[in-house]
Order: structure tokens, then C-alpha cells, then sequence
């Protein structure tokens, strides 16, 4: 399997609070790598990182062994790596339909003159964003498919919105998908719907998936493999099993035994 | 009585007299009791004497919310309670009235300059002052208790009524316009319009009146119906909502032939400001970059086109040839001016990008007067001609048609431009370019982390966004045929704005309104020239509190206006969602 996503000692802190106190990890082509850890492990401040939201202070983030440190976040997406949100960021007044045929914007280059004289590349260009769109939306089924997809992002209920994110997400073709937290506030219904989901991105859609999850089922049920960090250092990986019966995962979530 | 809130009535009664006395200082009431709405009986100063009784009586009576109830007022405390309030207004209004004839007029007259006999004589109707005060009272009463009636009526009766009412007033102002229209179109308007009064007779009055009143009546039964017809007609049909406007444009093709040079005149302004308007709303409706120095795209089309097509400069010695001239047409300089100004629009976006909201609008609020200082600058004088300005902009001619003296042309000219640029804007909005406007102005550092290069659409703003508003300078020049700096200040960016935001911002159709309503109602009624930052002031006001989305909402906007509301039931949508989901998956 060739190495697709690499961070080779990545240190990144706010003030004197290292959120990230070098990290290494890396997703290989076709994983799905599940994220975990306690709150403030610095789980989320890895994905800005990766996503060029934050510029690490130390170490590199390499993507298919080119560095992307530096580079804009719109550059990143271009390179082929999407993310969601841990707290729902859609564009709420656009249309369900349009907040993915965003997704599909760095994808395409129609420019003022094609846009305005709807020249037939812009129009087929305009045709095939549309066509995109619909196919990830239609991806989440009749969660999002049909007559929905012209009412505005924020009349869905929470969880659309974080399937609609993930269709966004999925719109910009990448080859590597971030999700954070992709099931929080959905029901245990929709939690399992949504571990299927996830393993049928890789399966159906050649996806490689990285997500930082605390619900564990979807976290067993989906990982190749699981990276469990604290205090911004990585504390233990592998299998499911192996981590969830790690001591010192369990002393990161439970606290350390009491001596005596 | 029960239900009376006496001590609301003498607040409202309070304000309403206050306001008065301030239109009567301003000199409004006088000054528009010249003009003759209907007869000589009924003027615009009468009217405006009867209005803030009338208006505070109406506020004051408006649905309460009493204990999570909305209670509608009852018709007798609406009666009552109005006129009461409108007994303290008039009360307002005349005891100002003893007191300034008890002081001396001449000496109140030494501070407000408005404050003149003749304003008194206006008040008193010629009468005694005490006479005066008796008619100001039952005036305040009459017309208080009309208010309150009206908010307490049923609304079925009330919709028709204030239709009739304003269709009078609209009438009545437009006593320029309309008769000359007719004429024009071989009718008599003399039954309409008094030729000695110059406003509407009484016959005349009678009949725009109870037209109105069915038209509305006619509205209330039919015309939801109608409308929702045709929205789903021009869904299903794009060919439909095309028709509509190829008759809006046939009549924006007819107007200048029906209403003669001045009115034209006016329509040219109005085109103007279209183009200022679509093309700062590019950069404020669409991109979301709040700009308040649009005026130096103004400036910088009106002068490079003059430059362009060999302007002359004014000097005190006469004319002389700018340090910097070509002859070209200005069917060929225009295009230049587009293409130099989507230049300036980068330059001057360039060092504001990394700043948002108040930031952005004080940084392009210095670079406007920067551009608007440069024109009165000795450093630049050799080129632009400085204070004096220059002259002698070519006439822009083809065939028999003259641009320059001729305003019906003119209007062409600039009609051809609006229509450019509507098309432009509509087209851009509506395509990847668009969309990546409107994600950057809801969420920029997700639209960044979703693609979208915002240093790229940003700049892509300004320049769009410039060259439409230099096209509008460049006309400008066109129009006038000499510049003068005088004509290139702030007040410029401060009415594009203003126009974008009174028809609604991102809203193709709200500039056009705007721009007519601001623009075009001044113009043409030329009492109000005067107190014209008074109105803009008034109706920005008025806009802001009661239809903040503007005239004609872009739909966007107007959800985003409503996410207070929103915000608030997020927790039981979010539980109505939830449900929704489990009952969804019931069946499988």
C-alpha cells in the first residue's frame, strides 16, 4: 500500500498549551484510520493542521511525499483532501443543491467570459458541477435526495446538516476524506446508518477516510486501523482491540487506578 | 373605559407633536403648503400638518402582546384612545403656536429660520392665532381618531381605504409628469389636473380614489391567486417571467418619448445610479465586502473617459490641452474605462483583503477620499484640470442620435449600458463565479477550506464591481461635458449604497427600485430637492426598521435576516429532525 498521508513530527501550540507535541502519523491509500482520544488530545487542531487552517510550528504534513505546509487550505482541497466540521460549518442561506455544487467549485474553471456568454464549455462545465453535486448528495439516499435539495441548507434537521457537510465534502473529489465527528448528535439509528456509510466510501468510492469518532461502535465497526492520542502525542495504535485494551488508553479516558 | 392606556396615548401624542414642530422648523410644511394636491384646498402642507397625529394615533393602537397574546384593540378605545392622542399632538402643535406669537415670531425667527410670519399665517389659516390653536386641536383630534380607527378597523376595509389615500398622494405629487404623459398620448388632462391649481381636481380625485380603492379590493380577492398563477406558470415556463420583462422593457423603451426632455433628464441620473448601484452591488450584495469609498470608481470612470476622448482643461486662462489626451470615440474609450477601472478595483482590493466588515469599510472609506481629494489636487492639475476642473468631454454621437444635448438619447444610451450590466450581474450570479461569492460571504474560512480561492474572488469582486460603476462615470462625463470635483464626494458612495440597500442587497431588481425611488422621486419632484438628505435620511430609517431585507428582497438575504429567529428553535428543530429520522426509517 502506498503511503498517502503522512505527519512527521508535528508540534503545534497556543501560547504555552501544546496542542500537538509531536505527532506522527500516517494514512495509507484505501484505510480508514479512526481518530481517538480524550477532549483537548488535539485531535480537531491535527485536521486544521492538515487542512491549512493552522501552519505547524515544527515537523511536516506530507501528501502523496510532497509537502502541503504552506500552502492555502483552497489548495490543499485542490490537491484532494476534504474535511467536515466537528461544529457544522454549511453556507445555511444556499440551497441544499448549491452547497454541494460548491463543493464542486475547485474542480472547475469557468471564468467572467464563460460565465456571462455561456460559452458550451461553460454550460457543460455548469451541467456536470450539477451532476456531481447530485451524485454525492444522492450518496446519503433519501436523506438528501429529491424534492429537498432547493429548500435552504438550514431548514435540515442536525444530523442532514452533517450529511450534507459530508456530501459537500465528498462534491470536491478527493482521494482522502476528514471527517470530524461525523455521528455526534445523531441518534443510534442514524449512527449505524452512517458506520455503513463510511466503509461504503472507501468500498464504492475508492475513498481513503481519516475520522476522529468517540462514539465506538462506529469506531470498531469501520477502522483498518486506530490512532489514539493525548495531550497532542500519539499514546498508542493499531486494531481496535489492541487499543481499546491499551492500559494506557484507559488510563487516558478513566484516569489512573487508584494505588492501594 | 377600560383598555384605555392613557399614559401611552399622551407618549405617542408627546412624539407625534414633537415630530410636527420639527417638520414645521424645517420649513417642510410651509414650503409645501405651495403645492396643490387636490383643488387649492388640499396641499402637501396640510397633509403633512395632519399626518403625525394621524401616524402617532396609528403606532399607538398596533397590536399588543398581552401575556404571550397578541390583543387587537378594540374599535371605541381605537376611536377614543386616537383621538386622544391625537388631541395632545394638536396640543403640541398649538401651544408652540401661542408661545412663539407670545415671545415674538421675529425673535424665534432669529434661530429657526423657517420660523416665519408666513409660517404662521399658513398655521392659523389666516385667522386669529387663537383661532389658529382651536383649528390645530380639532385638527390633532379629527385626524388622531381617523389614525386609531384605521389601525382598529377591519383590515379588509383598511387595505382598500390607504390605497385610495395614497394613490391621491402619488397622483397629486406626479402633477409634472402625468399630464404631460397624456398629452403626450393624445388625451385631455384637464379633468384630471387643474391647469390654474396645477394639481388634481376634485372630479379628478373622485375618480383616481375609487379606482384605486377597487383595484386594491380587486387585489385582496384575486390577486394572491393570480400571482401564485403566474409563479408556477414561469417555473414551469421560463418563457413567461421573460414576456414580463420584455414588457417592462418596452416600457422603459416608451417612457422618455411619453414624458418629455425634463423627466428624461431625471431618467438619465436614474440610469446612472443603476449602473453605480449593480456594480457596487457586485461587491456588497454578492461578495459581502462592505465598500464606502465606491465614489473613487465613479471619479476615476468619469475622468479617465474624458481624457479619453480629449477633454480640454479649465485654467483661469482659458482652455488647455491636459498633459495626457487621445481622440478617441467613446464607444471605444468606454470599453478602455471598464478595463483600466477592473484594474484600479484589484489595486485598491489588493491591500484590503486580509480585513472583514467595520475594518474593510473605514479602510475603502479613506481610499475613496484619497481618489476624491486627488481630483482637487494642484499635483494632478496638468492632467484633470484640479479645482477647475475640465470640459469640452466629446459628444457622443451616432447617427442622428446626440448623447450630449439631447436627455431623451441620453437616456438610451445609459438604458443600453443598465441593461449590460443587468445581464453581466444576472449571468455571473447564477454560475460558479456567484456561488463562490455568496459561500465566501457567508462562511470565508470555510468556502477557503472548501476550495474556493478567496484571494482570487475577492479581487474578482472589486474589479467587476469597479468596471460597472467607471461605466456610470464614464456616462456621467458624457452627459454633463465637463467635470468638476465638486461632483466626486463622498455623498456619491454614501447614495450607491443606499440605493443598493434600500432595494435589497444581492437583489438585481431591488437596484432598479432603488435607484427610481431615490434617485428618480427627488428629481422629479423638485420642492423636495431641498430637503432631499432629510427624505434619504427618513426612508433609510424607515426601510431599516420596517422592511430591513429592502424592497425587493434577494431570497437569501431575507433568510439570513430571520436567523435570530432561527437560532432560537434550533434545539426543537433539531428534535423535530430526530423524529423525523426515526419515523422515516419506521417502514423498513
Amino acid at each position: 500500500m502506498t503511503r498517502l498521508l503522512e505527519l512527521q513530527v508535528v508540534t503545534k501550540h497556543f501560547g504555552g498549551l501544546y496542542a500537538l507535541g509531536g505527532l506522527d502519523l500516517h494514512v495509507d491509500e484505501g484505510e480508514i484510520v479512526s481518530v481517538i482520544g480524550p477532549n483537548g488530545a488535539g485531535k480537531s487542531t491535527m485536521f486544521n493542521v492538515i487542512t491549512g487552517l493552522y501552519e505547524p510550528d515544527e515537523g511536516d504534513v506530507r501528501f502523496r511525499d510532497s509537502s502541503v505546509v504552506g500552502l492555502r487550505p483552497n489548495q490543499i482541497t485542490r490537491l484532494g483532501i476534504a474535511r467536515t466540521f466537528q461544529t457544522v460549518h454549511l453556507f445555511p442561506n444556499m440551497t441544499i443543491l448549491e452547497n454541494a455544487m460548491v463543493g464542486q467549485h475547485c474542480r472547475t474553471k469557468t471564468g467572467v467570459f464563460g460565465a456571462v456568454v455561456h460559452t458550451p464549455r461553460a454550460r457543460r462545465e455548469e451541467a456536470q458541477i450539477r451532476e456531481k453535486a447530485r451524485e454525492a448528495l444522492d450518496f446519503f439516499g433519501s436523506r438528501l435526495a429529491g424534492y429537498r435539495q432547493d429548500q435552504p441548507a438550514f431548514a435540515l434537521s442536525y444530523a442532514n446538516r452533517r450529511r450534507l457537510e459530508m456530501a459537500r465534502a465528498m462534491a470536491t473529489e478527493p482521494t482522502i476524506l476528514l471527517l470530524d465527528e461525523p455521528t455526534a448528535g445523531m441518534n443510534p439509528r442514524e449512527t449505524l446508518e452512517l458506520r455503513d456509510l463510511i466503509v461504503r466510501m472507501r468500498d464504492e468510492r475508492g475513498l481513503t477516510v481519516l475520522l476522529i469518532e468517540h462514539d465506538m461502535r462506529v469506531v470498531k465497526g469501520v477502522s483498518d486501523r486506530v490512532v489514539a492520542l493525548d495531550y497532542g502525542r500519539k499514546i498508542a495504535e493499531g486494531s481496535y482491540e489492541e487499543v481499546a485494551n491499551n492500559e494506557q488508553v484507559i488510563e487516558a479516558y478513566l484516569g489512573t487506578k487508584a494505588v492501594g | 373605559m377600560e383598555g384605555l392606556r392613557v399614559r401611552s396615548y399622551i407618549r405617542a401624542g408627546l412624539v407625534g407633536g414633537i415630530v410636527a414642530i420639527y417638520l414645521m422648523l424645517e420649513g417642510l410644511v410651509e414650503r409645501f403648503g405651495e403645492l396643490n394636491l387636490i383643488g387649492d384646498q388640499v396641499t402637501l402642507g396640510r397633509v403633512l400638518l395632519a399626518l403625525p397625529p394621524a401616524v402617532a394615533a396609528f403606532v399607538v393602537m398596533r397590536p399588543r402582546t398581552e401575556a404571550g397574546r397578541l390583543v387587537q384593540p378594540e374599535r371605541r378605545a381605537g376611536t377614543v384612545g386616537g383621538a386622544l392622542t391625537g388631541l395632545v399632538t394638536g396640543g403640541v402643535m398649538a401651544v408652540a403656536l401661542l408661545w412663539a406669537d407670545w415671545f415674538g415670531i421675529d425673535r424665534v425667527r432669529a434661530v429657526f429660520v423657517a420660523a416665519s410670519p408666513a409660517l404662521v399665517e399658513f398655521l392659523t389659516f389666516g385667522r386669529t392665532i387663537v383661532t389658529g390653536a382651536l383649528i390645530l386641536l380639532s385638527v390633532g383630534v379629527i385626524s388622531g381618531a381617523l389614525g386609531g380607527v384605521a389601525r382598529t378597523t377591519d383590515p379588509g376595509l383598511r387595505r382598500p381605504l390607504t390605497a385610495g389615500l395614497s394613490a391621491l398622494i402619488v397622483f397629486g405629487l406626479l402633477q409634472r409628469v402625468i399630464p404631460i404623459a397624456m398629452v403626450e398620448i393624445g388625451l385631455t388632462p384637464d379633468w384630471l389636473y387643474s391647469p390654474i391649481t396645477k394639481g388634481l381636481t376634485w372630479e379628478g380625485a373622485a375618480v383616481v380614489f375609487v379606482v384605486a380603492v377597487a383595484a386594491s379590493i380587486f387585489w385582496e380577492r384575486r390577486g394572491r391567486a393570480l400571482r401564485a398563477e403566474l409563479r408556477a406558470a414561469s417555473d414551469e415556463r421560463p418563457s413567461v417571467k421573460f414576456s414580463v420583462f420584455l414588457v417592462l422593457l418596452a416600457i422603459a423603451a416608451v417612457l422618455p418619448l411619453l414624458l418629455g426632455a425634463v423627466v428624461s433628464e431625471v431618467l438619465g441620473q436614474v440610469m446612472i445610479f443603476m449602473l453605480l448601484g449593480l456594480g457596487l452591488n457586485i461587491v456588497v450584495g454578492f461578495a459581502g465586502l462592505l465598500d464606502l469609498g465606491y465614489v473613487a470608481f465613479f471619479a476615476f470612470g468619469a475622468y479617465t473617459c474624458a481624457l479619453l476622448t480629449g477633454a480640454t482643461l479649465n485654467t483661469t486662462t482659458g482652455a488647455a490641452a491636459p498633459a495626457l489626451s487621445f481622440h478617441l470615440s467613446f464607444y471605444i474609450a468606454v470599453w478602455i474605462v471598464a478595463l483600466l477601472a477592473a484594474g484600479l478595483g484589484v489595486l485598491i482590493g489588493a491591500p484590503v483583503l486580509r480585513l472583514r466588515g467595520d475594518y474593510l469599510a473605514i479602510v475603502t472609506l479613506g481610499l475613496g477620499e484619497i481618489v476624491s481629494i486627488l481630483t482637487t489636487s494642484n499635483w494632478l492639475q496638468p492632467i484633470i484640470g484640479g479645482a477647475q476642473g475640465m470640459r469640452g468631454v466629446t459628444k457622443a454621437q451616432i447617427g442622428i442620435l446626440n448623447f450630449q444635448d439631447n436627455p431623451q438619447h441620453f437616456y438610451y444610451l445609459g438604458l443600453a449600458f443598465v441593461l449590460l450590466a443587468l445581464f453581466v450581474s444576472w449571468r455571473l450570479s447564477a454560475s460558479r463565479i456567484g456561488r463562490a461569492w455568496n459561500a465566501m460571504r457567508e462562511d470565508e474560512q470555510v468556502a477557503d477550506a472548501m476550495g474556493i480561492n478567496t484571494t482570487r474572488f475577492k479581487l474578482l469582486a472589486f474589479a467587476m464591481g469597479g468596471a460597472i460603476g467607471s461605466v456610470g462615470g464614464a456616462l456621467f462625463a458624457v452627459n454633463l461635458g465637463s467635470l468638476t470635483p465638486a461632483s466626486f464626494v463622498i455623498f456619491v458612495s454614501i447614495t450607491a449604497l443606499a440605493v443598493v440597500i434600500l432595494g435589497g442587497l444581492g437583489s438585481l431588481p431591488g437596484v432598479i427600485v432603488g435607484a427610481l425611488v431615490l434617485i428618480g422621486l427627488p428629481g422629479l419632484l423638485r420642492e423636495f430637492e431641498e430637503y432631499r438628505l432629510l427624505i434619504y435620511g427618513g426612508t433609510l430609517v424607515a426601510i431599516m426598521v420596517l422592511r430591513p431585507q429592502g424592497l425587493v428582497p434577494n431570497v437569501r438575504r431575507m433568510r439570513e435576516l430571520k436567523e435570530d429567529e432561527r437560532s432560537q428553535d434550533a434545539w426543537a428543530q433539531a428534535q423535530a429532525g430526530a423524529d423525523d429520522g426515526v419515523a422515516a426509517e419506521e417502514p423498513a
